[in-house]
């Protein structure tokens, strides 16, 4: 690589990058107590689920779409390796050029080399998570390449210097006031209603001319075709299809778990995404292409595939089927504890049960390990997920890998939790000791328990337990005791 | 080039070692794909009459225009949509009938327009490969009837003419009337449309506002 692209500031560091994020619990609280942020959550979510269970139910074929999607995801990623040479041959063939990244820094690296090539000095963006996880914009705009998002919720996002929050609706943690606030600051637009036809037109105007004049355009792929070699980008808005369409050069970045063995395949993943993303029976627009076609569209194209520890998520047997993810959204919309903390308190830009399993994995389990535990384990994300991801049997496995880490590191020898565990395993172990500590417990809550007969608040740690709910105080007797009175016994001990 | 082999090697030599076990010959794979269970449903038992009424249905669902006609009616159809439209400039790919073409109307053949020159155009007007009636979805593979993709992309207003015999109940069965994979494929499901503020259904953003839909009954 040639000096030349290396950065010239250092990028500005996401609030979603999950190395320096802070853990669930702590991140959530701030956004539980704004009831603006769940109010706009809550709205958003309920809209979707409701629009998303009546096309369920209309469908009577549901359960096998789910069970075919899901046969040909696991299918895909069993023979990833075969089906990506495929796709890279094909693609090729077609005239699009195919790059391999093994992490993060590697796909920012080819692509800044590839816009150096082109003198490109701005960029338009069709949304892509996966540039979101590369935090690809904050490294472009350091090295000088200016970015135009192109999503309406992502340019929210980027003119309102906001984070997304939902990998479908990324701004739905925003209201329309918010909204109008931003666009009347960042496009000179005083008297700018807050009525979403206004503000959408606003975006309109603001894209139109960037489409046409910008001829670099960057974006994701929801498929990956391995038969013929295409890419297919399901979208809503049309900005897809400008970018994909009026540009010169585009690049294509996709994880290298994209791919589908054939074209038919989309007869199944097309049915069930719209209807579990959006709720719609089919989304706006679908577009596939196939390397190059003279005279339409883009006459270079590339592809970036990337890896960023997908890999070893695809080497464990409970995980790969995290892989299998189509990036609905559906288990997010659904999610318990999502509904209450929306997305930024996971700090990824995977939010909800889907990123709780994929982001801990993706950081190799170095960071993000709060998150398999943000989960009640309900299971209400399994039983919409589109390609039957287990994401409950997922978040287990996960779990039970941060404790193991986390038995040979001596400071959990500070860790309350580890401590209490070790006290009752030393308790549980004898009878005697059993009793005794009922005894004791029962004496020392005695000074805490009011006479209602509830415990309303403890010192220290107990605390935890008593800042949000009431703990019954201890009975007088235990039950044991009171049937040793009640009915005595000669040879039964209690 | 960008990138070097030694990138490519060792992505798929981890994909490789990932799944071990699973890795097999071309034919063991192709069987395996075809032994994958595919019991959904995959031909229609609808009359092509109710094919037609649930498409239009769908498709007001959307906000499309939509109207019908006699195969002999079709220029007197496509006229009025254009005349009721109020615009005068409309593209055309160069695999349009020039009937279609009606002599009130400025028209400009895609043979080579710039950019410039089709989003300065008002509407456009094209045929379709095959139209989904389950989701309302007209599906070009941009031949020279469906013209390139910027014809129906930048006007305001896209011109759809569609035939009955065009026509399948789901998504399945326009997979089966593909022969070989096409190139270029756009699915289009109603004007382009936007939730992102207030999950509010807001049509028009950057595709045409307007989509008008002329089915010819010709079954």
């Amino acid at each position: 690589m040639s000096e030349s692209v290396t950065e010239r500031l250092s990028p500005k560091r996401s609030r979603l990058d999950p190395e320096f994020a802070p853990p669930f619990p702590e991140a959530a609280l701030p956004i539980l107590r704004d009831p603006q942020v769940r109010k706009n959550v809550a709205h958003a979510t309920d809209v979707i689920q409701a629009k998303r269970g009546k096309l369920v139910i209309e469908k009577t074929d549901w359960r096998q779409l789910r069970e075919a999607a899901s046969a040909i995801r696991s299918h895909a990623l069993e023979n990833l390796g075969a089906y990506l040479e495929e796709f890279e041959l094909r693609c090729t063939a077609a005239g699009g050029i195919v790059h391999w990244a093994s992490d993060a820094g590697e796909a920012r690296q080819i692509i800044l080399e590839l816009l150096r090539q082109e003198n490109a000095s701005s960029v338009i963006k069709i949304k892509t998570m996966t540039s979101a996880e590369i935090q690809l914009n904050s490294h472009l705009q350091a090295a000088g390449v200016e970015v135009f998002e192109t999503d309406l919720a992502e340019i929210i996002l980027q003119l309102g210097d906001e984070e997304p929050s939902h990998i479908v609706v990324p701004a739905l943690h925003m209201n329309r006031s918010q909204v109008r606030e931003i666009f009347s600051r960042r496009m000179g637009l005083e008297g700018l209603s807050d009525d979403p036809e206004a503000l959408t037109a606003a975006a309109r105007n603001y894209l139109r001319d960037k489409f046409l004049k910008i001829p670099t355009a960057i974006g994701g792929a929801n498929f990956l075709i391995a038969e013929s070699g295409s890419v297919v980008v399901v979208e809503s808005e049309g900005n897809g299809r400008m970018c994909l369409t009026v540009p010169r050069t585009l690049i294509t970045l996709a994880g290298i778990e994209k791919v589908l063995p054939r074209f038919r395949d989309l007869e199944v993943m097309l049915q069930v995404l719209a209807r579990s993303a959006t709720g719609e029976r089919m989304n706006p627009y679908t577009s596939m292409w196939t390397g190059i076609k003279p005279d339409d569209g883009p006459q270079h194209f590339h592809v970036v595939l990337l890896d960023n520890g997908r890999s070893s998520i695809l080497a464990r047997k409970t995980e790969r089927q995290t892989l299998k993810c189509i990036r609905c959204a559906a288990c997010m919309n659904t999610c318990p504890v999502y509904r209450q903390t929306g997305g930024h308190a996971y700090g990824s830009v995977y939010p909800g049960p889907i990123g709780a399993i994929l982001t801990p994995q993706l950081e190799r389990m170095k960071h993000a390990q709060s998150l398999p535990f943000a989960s009640s384990l309900c299971g209400a994300c399994y039983e919409v997920c589109p390609v039957k991801i287990n994401i409950p049997e997922v978040l287990i496995e996960l779990r039970a890998q941060v404790v193991d880490g986390e038995r040979h590191n001596l400071k959990r020898l500070l860790d309350p939790i580890y401590l209490g565990m070790k006290v009752a395993s030393f308790v549980f172990q004898k009878a005697w000791r059993f009793r005794m500590a009922q005894l004791l417990g029962r004496k020392a809550l005695r000074f805490f328990t009011r006479r209602d007969g509830w415990i309303h608040s403890l010192p220290s740690l107990g605390a935890k337990w008593t800042q949000t709910r009431d703990l019954r105080g201890f009975p007088d007797q235990t039950f044991r005791g009171w049937w040793a009175a009640e009915r005595g016994s000669r040879n039964g001990r209690v | 080039m960008v990138g070097s082999d030694q990138h490519r090697r060792d992505v798929l030599s981890r994909i490789r070692s990932a799944t071990h076990g699973c890795t097999q010959e071309l034919s063991q794979i192709n069987s395996a794909y075809d032994a994958l269970p595919r019991a959904y449903f995959r031909q229609s038992h609808l009359s092509n009459e109710m094919l037609c009424e649930r498409m239009l249905e769908r498709l007001r669902e959307y906000d499309a225009k939509v109207v019908e006609c006699a195969p002999t009616e079709l220029p007197a159809a496509i006229a009025g949509q254009l005349l009721v439209s109020g615009k005068r400039t409309f593209v055309a790919p160069p695999g349009v009938p020039l009937e279609w073409m009606g002599s009130e109307f400025t028209w400009k053949v895609d043979n080579q327009l710039t950019t410039e020159e089709i989003e300065q155009a008002d509407g456009a007007l094209t045929g379709a490969f095959c139209g989904i009636a389950d989701s309302g979805t007209i599906v070009l593979h941009h031949s020279e009837t469906e013209g390139r993709r910027l014809i129906s992309l930048l006007p305001d207003w896209h011109f759809c003419v569609l035939y009955a015999s065009q026509l399948v109940e789901m998504l399945p069965e326009y997979f089966g009337r593909c022969n070989v994979p096409p190139g270029l494929a756009t699915f289009i499901s109603g004007p382009s449309a936007t939730a992102d503020i207030e999950m509010t259904r807001i049509k028009g953003v950057h595709g045409p506002r307007f989509l008008v839909v002329v089915l010819v009954r010709d079954v």
